[in-house]
């Protein structure tokens, strides 16, 4: 746990990501220890999600512990179902474009970024767990979630695009050639100061300072959005009901029926009309 | 007591250092200071209507509410905030960023704290209920303005240092006002309704600030 924690916090902290460190041993943590510690977030946030369950006041009866234990069990379930589903494709488009990242660096490259996404939004949690406790109204709370998960999802998102273009620089054949060039230069902005160049080590989201994106980077990076995107959210969509909603019995699982943008568009329109 | 005054005066001015060393006796200082000025607000909130019999009560739980609105407000939203930081590579400042933050937060005490006598004088010259309730949204919305406005200068050094700290500070002002309101609204009465019974919380006062404001403006355009 301890190592798993400390594989996320270089993650976090762009240490894991440096052009340097990228080049000498590509992305450089452990899936397995990491894949634990995805579990670990998404019951974290999974239990924050369903304390609105918990907190029901219009039956007595509800069981409201099934649905915390399912919504613990569904939020990891929901990202490693949806890297596992969609790997193989993944993979295959990067290797089509050319990219020369290989299984495994695709792998760890992946649960990386799946690391922030879940950090994020573990950290999240507590906000979430505190608008579900006293909030009564399902529809906001539906809308709470979508743009906490929106907000986690774009991080690790620019966190995936970031790592893909600095490996990318990392095994280009002239890296030695651009290293110094690929050293963030952060200027003093404020003009009440001296400006005065700083070289700092890169932030895990910063773009270097040579940042035009490959051809390819750009290719691999914009498959993946699709199919990850897509397939994320219709597995969310198929494992529903995540917060419970107060109207009905609870449910482990719901019929198929409609999809998940559809249903944000009615959820938002309930909401705004007094729901 | 003379200590905490001091310190008060410290956190108006911006310069926290003078006093203490340790980044850990700073905080708690600060921690320390936003209850006391907090709680002092609320029992001059609470006074309104009369401190006699049971509704002395009134600003006993008034004075509860107000440190436990701030501090459980940042208390929730601090965890998100600090993996932001890390993720946009600020690792190395974060312990000025909480300093910052907590200095702002006792900063909003202590303004609503130096409010405190004009508000037990309102109390005592106004018997209006609503009118209370305007006179104190009006005296959190200062306070919470000089807040912010003491923010700003805690974090002019970090943002001459990183430009993007200024990005995170309104991302941090956002959050703490989304989650903040709701807080207010959970922990409402503050200030008690003369007709009403004393109590801590109110039956309906579970619910969302957001969903209720929204309602009442659909009502009012409809």
């Amino acid at each position: 746990m301890i190592g798993a924690l400390r594989d996320l916090d270089r993650i976090l902290r762009g240490d894991a990501t440096q052009i340097e460190r990228l080049r000498e041993a590509s992305l450089d943590v452990s899936v397995r220890r990491l894949a634990g510690l995805l579990v670990a977030l998404g019951g974290i946030y999974g239990v924050c999600m369903g304390s609105y369950a918990v907190f029901r006041h219009n039956e007595a009866d509800y069981p409201y512990y099934w649905q915390l234990l399912s919504t613990t069990l569904k939020v990891p379930a929901l990202f490693l179902l949806t890297l596992a589903v969609t790997f193989p494709s993944l993979y295959v488009f990067n290797a089509l474009v050319g990219s020369r990242l290989t299984l495994l660096p695709v792998l760890r490259l992946l649960v990386a970024s799946l690391g922030v996404n879940l950090a994020v939004l573990a950290s999240l949690g507590p906000i979430v767990a505190f608008f579900g406790v006293s909030t009564t109204s399902y529809p906001f709370m539906v809308l709470l979630n979508v743009a906490v998960f929106t907000v986690a999802g774009v991080l690790g998102l620019l966190f995936l695009l970031q790592t893909l273009h600095r490996l990318s620089l990392a095994e280009s054949k002239n890296a030695a050639a651009k290293s110094d060039a690929a050293q963030g230069i952060v200027m003093a902005e404020d003009a009440n100061l001296p400006t005065r160049p700083t070289v700092l080590e890169l932030g895990a989201l910063d773009r270097t300072h040579d940042h035009v994106l490959g051809e390819h980077v750009k290719k691999v990076f914009w498959c993946w959005i699709v199919v990850f995107a897509l397939v994320g959210a219709q597995m969310g969509w198929v494992l529903r009901p995540f917060i419970g909603d107060p109207s009905g019995p609870f449910v482990w699982f719901r019929e198929r029926q409609g999809n998940f943008f559809e249903s944000v568009w009615q959820t938002l329109i309930t909401l705004l009309s007094g729901g | 007591m003379t200590n905490l005054l001091l310190q008060a005066d410290d956190v108006l001015r911006q310069r926290l250092d003078a006093r203490h060393s340790g980044d850990r006796q700073t905080l708690r200082a600060l921690v320390v200071s936003t209850i006391a000025f907090g709680a002092a607000y609320g029992l001059a909130m609470g006074s309104f209507g009369g401190v006699w019999g049971e509704r002395a009560w009134l600003a006993v739980f008034s004075a509860a509410k107000v440190p436990f609105l701030l501090l459980a407000t940042f208390a929730v939203s601090l965890p998100s905030f600090l993996v932001l930081n890390v993720l946009f590579g600020l690792r190395d400042d974060l312990g000025r960023v909480v300093r910052a933050l907590a200095a702002a937060q006792a900063g909003v005490g202590i303004v609503l704290a130096s409010f405190a006598p004009v508000t037990i004088f309102w109390n005592v010259s106004f018997a209006d209920y609503q009118t209370a309730i305007l006179y104190n949204a009006a005296i959190f919305a200062v306070a919470s303005f000089a807040g912010q406005w003491l923010l700003r200068g805690y974090y002019r050094p970090l943002v001459a240092r990183r430009p993007r700290h200024r990005y995170l500070m309104r991302a941090w002002l956002g959050v703490y006002a989304f989650v903040g309101i709701q807080m207010a609204w959970v922990l409402r009465p503050f200030v008690g309704d003369p007709l009403a019974d004393v109590r801590f919380f109110r039956e309906d006062a579970w619910g969302n600030a957001y969903v209720a404001v929204w309602r009442v403006l659909a009502d009012v355009l409809r």
